[in-house]
């Protein structure tokens, strides 16, 4: 039997993090929610994951330096990273692919395409 | 595009549904008209700078198919407003709000008005952003001025007819709706 997808989504929206609750958990994952990066990486210090999904733009620390924190540790450094963002400039894109991120995906999200891209990074 | 910042002469810019704009322009003037839709005016007076976005309904419906999702909710367009300000310097525990619009202009439709201001209200209290001045409900469309280098802002009422029809957002703009691309 299969093990149910931990996903993390990291945003400092609150209404944000409420779409991605319903539309992540309706279809079958076991989400997490922080509200910035320093959230995500006390979080992740004890806890187990399988997708990350971040916001770019967050208070005291943003997509990009909890992606690089990430892909600079031990405990989640080959985890797959998805970038949510409302950005859509070229050179942030990627500054992202550069920091690690594994996919890049734009607000608002399609929730049967953010499904399918979570599924393809997991496995 | 959504960002301008100009310092030259006198700039009135309209904020039409389901856009936002930002400037720090001190002769920039953001102006838009409201029926039921709401306008959120945001400034950060520590940097002088400011922004308005103007939608015209709140959330998506949870029965709605994934792909109709875009950007003329006001979820979406609170978020990118927020984020644009940030981008350009502003911290979120300085940001002020003003909101204004929701009214209910023709009776026995449905309350959008009434809908889009009580979002509105709880999108800020969730995000803890201080709501400093709002004037949202009533019958009357109203036209507001917002100077966003100041965060002066001046709201008055106009005619009903004045006030765009809340058009069905796939009719103004297809918005790129949450393209993925892995790397």
């Amino acid at each position: 039997m299969s093990r149910t997808t931990r996903v993390l989504t990291v945003d400092d929206s609150a209404s944000m993090r409420a779409l991605l609750n319903h539309a992540l958990s309706t279809n079958g994952f076991e989400v997490s929610q922080a509200d910035d990066g320093v959230s995500a990486l006390e979080w992740l210090a004890v806890n187990e994951v399988d997708v990350v999904i971040t916001d770019i733009n967050m208070p005291r620390l943003d997509g990009f330096g909890l992606i690089e924190q990430v892909r600079g540790g031990t405990r989640h450094r080959d985890r797959p990273i998805l970038v949510l963002t409302t950005e859509s400039s070229d050179e942030k894109k990627a500054r992202a692919r550069a920091a690690g991120a594994t996919g890049w995906i734009v607000k608002p999200f399609d929730t049967d395409k953010l499904v399918a891209a979570v599924r393809r990074v997991a496995h | 595009m959504n960002t301008i910042i100009t310092s030259g002469a006198t700039v009135r810019l309209t904020v039409l549904q389901g856009q936002f704009k930002i400037s720090a322009g001190p002769r920039v003037e953001l102006s838009t008209v409201l029926g039921s839709c709401v306008a959120t005016c945001l400034y950060d007076p520590e940097i002088e700078l400011g922004g308005m976005n103007h939608f015209l309904l709140p959330e998506p419906p949870s029965g709605r198919s994934p792909g109709e999702v875009d950007v003329h909710y006001g979820v979406y367009l609170m978020e990118m407003l927020i984020n644009e300000m940030l981008s350009y310097g502003a911290h979120k525990n300085r940001l002020r709000a003003h909101l204004y619009g929701g009214a209910n202009i023709r009776a026995g439709m449905q309350q959008i008005g009434t809908a889009n201001a009580e979002f509105a209200r709880s999108f800020l209290r969730s995000e803890r952003i201080e709501l400093v001045r709002e004037d949202l409900g009533g019958a009357n469309a109203r036209r507001v001025d917002f100077r966003p280098a100041s965060g002066k802002v001046r709201c008055r009422t106009v005619a009903s007819s004045d006030a765009p029809e809340v058009q069905a957002p796939p009719m103004i703009r297809q918005a790129p709706r949450g393209e993925v691309e892995l790397f």
